[in-house]
């Protein structure tokens, strides 16, 4: 689904992100692992389009690397930003709206199986969105991200700051929705035991480069990494 | 009594104007974080746009449509243009260049339309001396009468644009979070273009209704009326539409009663002053205004 | 543009061929142009030291200001006011400007410490607009003389200085303008200099790049931005006297008194290069320059060059430099000393 080589990012003569490859199969979750100032928000930013950035991002047959963020949208990558991103002004029904803003057909639909899927957001729909809980944000951020029907879903570190139970309600989500309709997701965890128990395949992340890969079972079960990197 | 229902009469009517104008400063402020020093200057260009259109024929009214047109895209084209290449480079400089189109606007006016004594300027209403209605033995002139409405009515538009339509939504998501406006595909470009556009177009209306009140036109027409609308933009919040309307009437009507009502002590000479220590007042007590949110100003 | 290695033999060339040139451009003037450019310099020099009064609080601490062209006024009127009615000698009247616009300044700037941006920008707007209105009021004309302001502010004792010999009439003033605006801008100079060099001066930069760092890095902010504050309005009011000593006349609607005096002092300090010390020097210059320039073109030319430059109210020189500073704020936002960088 997405095939990134050679991806690079300079912030003046800070690299965050050193010529990494990765792909992401279609239908499958892929977790990105690392510490902090790892370079996985800058590489979750390169694939949405909201920095520039040089190497390259091939999706559907194009390379995206040097697309607006707008048009990378509209082909079908929705990125859940670190910290949720929320519309705090405006509504939480205007946030879903708002995530929908590339689709020209009718969304009503949407916004009802959102609800069903977040009941919590419907009680509030009328609410001021910077009201909500961090948790509730959270669904939100994600539901937002999901009005567009994206077939790749960029979520950047969901469980930051959020309930165990919360967290586990999310997760199940996108569990069921990446078996159901298919979503592609690339999800970014601090916790890495989280991601392990959704993803198919693990990357891992070290000052900007790529350290170690491998299938799920694989790098849990390896002693080694798991006492170098995600500390035991 | 009449007299006081005058002055509110007629202070609603300048309280419009400067609501009009006051409103595109908030909304520049609101969707880009700037403020618009050259806003009045805009008004002013597209007010002698307006008369030189109608000079050549065009009937008023097609004429301030045009005019609110120009304004329009001289808002969005400076925006597009010059605007944000140095927004990206300096935010502060942002302001320096607004102050330079302040001056570039009111030299260039100054130059195509160079008569010193100014250019008579045609009401949109009836305004001859028998045109008007006497509500409680107070004179509300028709012209003051048709400012205050037209005024209202763009407002209530631009609220409708704001709360109902997609673009408005749009508009308000760049407002609130220009970030994640981009993670969801907000072209962020057409909506800063468009704030600046939207504000100068009520600028031009601004200019218009101020032109066909006093009957004349110079190129200093906007400047008082500028410092009024930011006077307003600040009492009612830098980032709340509601708020600056409700403070530019406020103003509107405060100033006719203290002029009228102390004329020994302040009068024609400290009018302006009012309003410029309210801006004092408002910005060392609560800077974020009546109705306005705390939020963190950019340059 | 220009990139020179500190240092190097090309650096110190510069400078020592431009310090030459610099005095012996400083010395040919007072000595051999017409008086009519002799003033312009000297009014140059009133601009100038503004724009380096400007300079600290805005290019080097970071705060806008649109409100200097109060300070200016209160050091002019200051000046007429002390010596027409008051029989004051011209020497001390910049001593009394400079004590009333520091106590002004640090006034003005202690309420409006926390306000930043645009909202900083309204406020000077407010205090620049609201001066000549002040001044205006009916109340206070028993102070300014009201509207018409304060004229005849002669003082008919040039002093005698040893190189210049006696100084007589109209000629004499102007030299001595020259030479006292040039006196006055070597002192703002030394003054800003040793601000911008010391400790102080590096805490400005730090407040202006990150205050809450600053503030963690001990620096004591408040006290900072309001004695600079008041420094920058004390020199700004030097400016304002020296227009004064040097036309006689200072009037509400004076060039400088007015916001449209904030905003020339702004703009030459932008496109001279803020936060530098010599970006304001290179953008009075540069004004100066275009105001002889192009105050010539008007009157002369014909055609489209002369229905270009043909009018009565501004000098064409404001117009090119508002056109310029646009172009400068996107192509090289340090300002014309920035194309030459040292590095």
């Amino acid at each position: 689904m997405i095939d990134v080589n050679n991806l690079s990012k300079r912030y003046g003569r800070h690299t965050a992100v050193s010529d990494i490859s990765f792909k992401v199969g279609k239908g499958k979750i892929i977790g990105f692992l690392g510490p902090n100032g790892a370079g996985k928000t800058t590489t979750m930013r390169a694939i949405s389009g909201t920095i520039p950035r040089s190497g390259s991002v091939m999706y559907d047959g194009h390379d995206i690397v040097s697309q607006s963020a707008e048009s990378i949208v509209r082909s079908g990558i929705a990125h859940v930003p670190q910290g949720r991103g929320t519309f705090s002004e405006l509504t939480v029904e205007e946030n879903l709206r708002i995530g929908a803003y590339v689709r020209k057909d009718s969304i009503e639909s949407d916004i009802e199986r959102w609800y069903k899927t977040f009941p919590r957001l419907e009680e509030r729909k009328n609410q001021r969105a910077g009201s909500l809980s961090g948790g509730e944000q959270q669904m939100l951020a994600i539901a937002r991200a999901l009005m567009s029907r994206p077939r790749l879903l960029l979520c950047d570190e969901p469980s930051l700051g959020l309930a165990p139970l919360i967290t586990q309600e999310l997760f199940a989500v996108l569990k069921s929705l990446n078996q159901q309709d298919g979503l592609s997701v690339l999800l970014v965890e601090q916790n890495a035991n989280l991601a392990l128990k959704v993803a198919s395949k693990v990357y891992l992340l070290e000052t900007g480069q790529v350290v170690a890969s491998g299938t799920a079972e694989a790098i849990a079960g390896d002693e080694r990494i798991r006492k170098a990197y995600l500390g035991g | 009594m009449e007299r006081l229902l005058q002055y509110v009469f007629d202070g609603l009517s300048f309280g419009a104007i400067y609501a009009l104008l006051a409103l595109g400063l908030v909304v520049v402020f609101r969707g880009t974080g700037h403020l618009n020093f050259a806003q009045g200057e805009m008004a002013m260009f597209c007010t002698f746009i307006i008369w030189q259109i109608n000079e050549w024929g065009v009937p008023l009214v097609f004429a301030v449509l045009i005019g609110m047109l120009f304004g329009f895209l001289l808002g969005a084209g400076t925006e597009a243009t010059v605007i944000r290449s140095v927004a990206k480079k300096s935010p502060g400089g942002v302001f320096v260049v607004s102050i330079a189109l302040f001056l570039g606007l009111n030299s260039l006016a100054s130059m195509i339309w160079d008569r010193s004594e100014g250019y008579t300027m045609k009401s949109l209403f009836p305004n001859k001396p028998e045109d008007f209605v006497r509500i409680l033995g107070a004179e509300w002139r028709y012209k003051y009468i048709g400012v205050l409405i037209v005024a209202l009515i763009l407002m209530g538009l631009l609220f409708l644009l704001f709360s109902k339509t997609k673009f408005g939504l749009a508009m308000r998501s760049v407002a609130s979070n220009p970030e994640s406006a981009r993670l969801v595909g907000v072209p962020s470009g057409l909506v800063l273009a468009a704030s600046w556009g939207i504000a100068a177009s009520m600028g031009a209306l601004s200019g218009a209704l101020v032109g066909g009140i006093n009957g004349q036109i110079t190129p200093s027409l906007m400047f008082s009326v500028f410092i009024y609308a930011s006077a307003a933009a600040t009492l009612g919040g830098l980032d709340s539409p509601g708020g600056a309307v409700i403070a530019g009437l406020l103003i509107g009507v405060g100033e006719q009663l203290a002029a009228g009502f102390a004329p020994g002590w302040i009068g024609q000479d400290l009018k302006l002053s009012v309003a410029l220590i309210s801006i004092f007042v408002v910005l060392l007590v609560k800077p974020s205004g009546l109705f306005g949110s705390l939020k963190v100003e950019r340059v | 543009m220009l990139n020179i290695k500190e240092g190097s033999v090309t650096h110190w060339a510069i400078r020592v061929v431009g310090a030459l040139l610099l005095v012996a451009f400083i010395v040919y003037i007072p000595t051999q142009s017409e008086t009519a450019r002799i003033g312009q310099f000297a009014s140059g020099f009133t601009l100038i030291i503004a724009a380096m009064s400007l300079n600290l609080v805005l290019g080097y601490t970071g705060q806008i200001s649109i409100g200097h062209s109060a300070f200016f006024g209160i050091g002019g009127y200051t000046a007429a006011i002390l010596i027409r009615d008051h029989g004051w000698s011209p020497g001390y009247t910049f001593y009394a400007a400079a004590v009333i616009a520091f106590v002004v300044g640090c006034l003005i700037a202690l309420p409006v410490l926390r306000i930043r941006g645009a909202y900083l920008a309204l406020v000077t707007l407010a205090v620049a607009v609201l001066f000549p209105t002040l001044l205006r009021w009916r109340k206070l004309d028993w102070l300014t003389s009201g509207a018409q302001g304060i004229d005849s502010v002669k003082y008919d004792e040039l002093p005698v200085w040893p190189i210049l010999g006696e100084l007589k009439g109209r000629d004499g003033r102007a030299v001595f303008a020259y030479w006292l605006g040039l006196l006055v801008l070597v002192v703002t100079f030394v003054i800003c200099r040793g601000l911008v060099k010391s400790r102080v001066g590096r805490s400005l930069v730090a407040i202006r790049d990150n205050e809450t760092a600053a503030a963690v890095m001990g620096v004591n902010i408040t006290r900072t931005k309001v004695v600079i504050f008041g420094i920058s309005a004390s020199l700004c009011a030097l400016a304002g006297v020296l227009s004064t000593l040097s036309s006689g006349v200072v009037t509400p609607d004076g060039q400088y008194v007015t916001l449209l005096g904030s905003i020339i002092f702004l703009l030459i300090m932008v496109v001279g290069g803020a936060g530098t010390l010599s970006g304001p020097i290179v953008g009075g210059l540069v004004y100066v320059w275009l105001d002889n320039t192009t105050r010539g073109i008007g009157t002369d030319s014909k055609g489209i060059v002369g229905y270009i430059f043909g009018w009565t109210n501004q000098s064409p020189a404001t117009l090119i430099l508002g056109l310029a500073l646009i172009v400068i704020m996107l192509f090289a936002p340090t300002g014309l000393v920035g194309l030459i960088r040292t590095y």
